[in-house]
């Protein structure tokens, strides 16, 4: 399976970064979380390398993080302090939700990266929103100047951004090959929206546009599984994945911080790019975290109608407030519009028997139905 | 170990207290009944300073949310909200004030009469996702006009001009909104006014605290109900001639050498959120001759108004608070707090690692290292929430203090370890 590649890259990612970063002797920033404009990191030549944390040896994070902080942010700690991430040069974070805005701030002060910035963008779509969001970019920009004493320039910008266009396009259409009817298990998909957000473009994009020129011409089937939706925070781990393919699910969309949410639009090229930029991170499906009821409502309604969604499995990391919070409404949506739902709770201990068996009942009580 | 000592005296204030809580609900209720809008907005911001300005009356269910837990009406507010599918793990203020608003509110008979239902609502990206979630949720159960604001969360260090436009813009579409509810024009002397007692409430606010320097302590943090003018009455005279009482009768305790305690031996800083539910706490560490003589969450009212530009004032306020308390600026966090060891002369730190609430937890390690690396102020930390009692074991508190407080004993017998 082609797909394979990608789930090689992944695992792969981090070596990658320090080689590219070794031989084209560029610089590597961390990102936390989706807000933060790539872009522009790599118009100036930067590599941006998001960086999570999944579940596990969260108490290495102890002497830094309280227990009741959500595992993913545990878990990241973790890795900083285990010098996972020595070789990133530097750290953006563009705020979400507050585990992320304490770790990133205790990140800082604790393993001291040369370049660290927090990004404020508003959390309105309003004219004045998108003036004050291309003052915050700029402000950015301008730190980024003095740190890699490197003027900025417009039209690199425009080439990144085009760079980045085809990428989510490509990626967006994967999504819709496989609701045409094609075989691709959503591991793959995920694998590669991990390499999209982890990998140099100059890197993926070459990778992801032979797969969809192969794919596009591969046999398409009709479908037998459940259509299912996965929602919550980060969603990594694809023996999750796997295992509720196996037990009778198609997971053909998301509703994730690394999934479908950030592949929907494209950035308007031509005209001011800065502009543009600031525009398609406010207008963009918001995650949790900066969303509104309605405006997660009418985001959740859309996905369900375009994916033909049978059900929906809520996979939630413990302690996470923004998922958490908005859980019981959007299970008022799911169930006005007869659609049955489920929630896993992720503890920081991996993919449990006990996460096991209860999406193995939901699938007989899918069944019974 | 020695005997439990009594305290001498709480502050006379706190009966005049007790009649502003009281007056504050009763006036909310009237004014529904007269028809005047009642709106609910979220704490510490500069939104209620516009609201008296036009008439209108504020409710906050974030302080309802101690009045609850002190009530013991609580643990009812969490059964609702998890009937409702609220996960237990959401901040209890969260969790009180949506199963209060939900269901709650219907229940008769209620201690101050409960909370007159909204007439609008601020539906709001600022401040920790709780409390942005906790106005969703109330937006989308009451069906009353929105208006939907926007503030993006800002370190202190980092708050610049344009963030404070972009605040003043969001307070003028707020303007016309509330305009056109109340059908009254906007009077921006009225504003100016409300400006000018938040500034001097804020001015006192500094004042009384900076009287906790002197030792013996006047108070101590068992007097903390004193915020509530800040949240609830900033914008009026009556917060500024509350406070006015208050330093009178603080000075008066410094000048006659009157302290919380009669021999204060050990001066204690106290980080997060009180135990709502058990404010007595603070006495506890009275049979060591110790006292909490100053607290991270009264710092959050150090700040300066301007009258003459009402609305960036506002703009500012509505900014600031949050960061202030927040994990948002760990630095600036600890250059107050290690400025509060200095000034009040503080000889050790207890920290209350706070389930329910994250922003002001993360970042106290990092916290307890500097004072006690930097500054040689030992800390201890004890796991409580300060909303639910079910979170916290006095059982486990006392072996942690007991161990700490003897430890501090130790250091501070025979000399006099202020410096
Ligand atoms: S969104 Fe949830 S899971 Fe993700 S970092 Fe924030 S609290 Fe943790
Ligand atoms: S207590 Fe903390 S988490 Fe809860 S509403 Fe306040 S700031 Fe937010």
């Amino acid at each position: 399976m082609m797909g394979m590649n990608f789930r090689d890259l992944c695992e792969r990612r981090l070596d990658i970064a320090k080689e590219q970063k070794e031989k084209n002797d560029c610089l590597v920033i961390g990102t936390l979380c989706s807000y933060v404009p790539v872009e522009i990191l790599h118009s100036f030549g930067i590599i941006p390398l998001r960086i999570w944390g999944e579940s596990e040896n969260l108490h290495k994070a102890d002497a830094l993080l309280q227990t009741f902080i959500c595992p993913p942010v545990r878990h990241l700690m973790a890795l900083g302090l285990e010098g996972h991430y020595s070789f990133l040069d530097g750290i953006v974070h563009g705020y979400t939700c507050d585990a992320v805005c304490g770790l990133y701030n205790i990140w800082v002060r604790n393993l001291r990266p040369r370049f660290s910035h927090l990004i404020s963008l508003p959390y309105m779509a309003i004219n004045e929103s998108s003036a004050y969001t291309m003052v915050e970019f700029g402000n950015f920009i301008k730190k980024l100047e003095s740190f890699i004493k490197k003027k900025f320039s417009p039209e690199s910008l425009k080439r990144s951004i085009t760079l980045y266009n085809e990428a989510r396009s490509l990626m967006k259409e994967v999504y819709y090959l496989k609701k045409s009817g094609l075989l691709i298990s959503y591991a793959d998909i995920c694998a590669m929206n991990i390499c999209s957000q982890t990998l140099p473009v100059e890197i993926f994009l070459p990778e992801f546009r032979k797969y969809v020129k192969t794919m596009k011409k591969e046999e398409r089937w009709s479908r037998k599984k459940l259509k299912i939706l996965i929602s919550g925070s980060i969603i990594s781990d694809t023996s999750l994945m796997t295992f509720i393919e196996e037990v009778g699910g198609d997971i053909v969309a998301d509703d994730a911080c690394t999934g479908l949410r950030t592949l929907l639009d494209v950035i308007p090229e031509g005209g001011d790019p800065l502009q543009s930029l600031a525009e398609y991170y406010l207008t963009r499906p918001p995650c949790a975290s900066r969303a509104d009821f309605p405006s997660r409502k009418a985001h959740l309604l859309e996905i369900l109608a375009d994916f033909d969604i049978d059900a929906v499995i809520f996979i939630h990391q413990k302690f996470c407030d923004p998922h958490l919070s908005d859980h019981p409404f959007l299970r008022k949506i799911l169930d006005e519009a007869g659609i049955p739902h489920m929630q896993l709770e992720l503890e920081g201990d991996g993919f449990t028997g006990r996460v096991r068996t209860r999406i193995e009942s939901f699938f007989e009580m899918l069944e019974r139905r | 170990m020695t005997e439990e000592k009594k305290t001498t005296k709480r502050l006379h204030a706190n009966k005049a207290l007790r009649q502003i809580i009281t007056d504050f609900y009763a006036d909310a209720h009237r004014a529904k009944a007269e028809g005047r809008p009642v709106g609910w907005i979220p704490p510490m911001n500069g939104l209620i300073e516009l609201f008296y300005a036009m008439d209108i009356h504020p409710i906050f269910p974030e302080n309802w949310a101690p009045i609850c837990a002190a009530i013991g009406t609580n643990t009812n507010n969490f059964a609702y909200a998890e009937k409702r599918g609220y996960s237990g793990d959401l901040c209890g203020y969260f969790r009180n004030n949506i199963g209060y608003a939900l269901d709650g509110i219907m229940e008769v008979n209620q201690p101050l009469d409960g909370l007159p239902k909204p007439d609008f609502l601020i539906s709001f990206g600022a401040g920790c996702i709780p409390t942005m979630k906790t106005f969703q949720v109330l937006c989308d159960h009451f069906r009353v006009p929105v208006f939907r604001a926007d503030l993006p969360q800002i370190a202190m260090e980092d708050i610049r001009d344009h963030h404070i436009q972009y605040g003043v813009t969001q307070i003028k579409r707020l303007i016309n909104f509330l305009e056109d509810l109340t059908g009254k024009r906007f009077d921006i002397d009225r504003l100016r006014q409300a400006v000018a007692y938040t500034d001097d409430a804020c001015r006192i606010w500094d004042e009384i605290m900076d009287a906790r320097r002197a030792i013996p302590s006047p108070f101590s943090a068992a007097e903390i109900g004193i915020m509530f003018v800040m949240v609830t009455r900033h914008g009026t005279k009556i917060a500024v001639d509350f406070l006015q009482d208050v330093l009178e009768e603080v000075r008066g305790k410094v000048e006659r050498g009157e302290g919380v305690i009669p021999n204060e031996r050990i001066r204690l800083f106290w980080d997060n959120i009180p135990l709502w539910y058990n404010m007595k706490l603070f006495n506890y560490f009275e049979k060591w001759d110790a006292v909490v003589v100053a607290e991270t969450y009264t710092s959050a009212w150090t700040l300066r108004m301007n009258p003459d530009k009402p609305l960036e004032s506002i703009a500012y306020k509505s900014l600031v608070s949050y960061p202030l308390v927040s994990c948002l600026s760990l630095d600036k966090r600890i250059e107050l707090i290690k400025k509060a060891v200095k000034d009040y002369k503080i000889d050790g730190a207890i920290f209350h690692s706070n389930r329910s609430c994250k922003p002001i937890s993360m970042g106290q390690m990092d916290i307890m290292k500097v004072l006690s690396e930097e500054l040689n102020v030992p800390g201890v930390m004890f796991d409580g929430d300060h909303m639910d009692g079910g979170r916290f074991s006095e059982a486990q508190f006392h072996t942690r203090i007991d161990a700490f407080m003897e430890m501090m004993s130790e250091r501070t017998r025979g000399s006099i370890a202020h410096f």
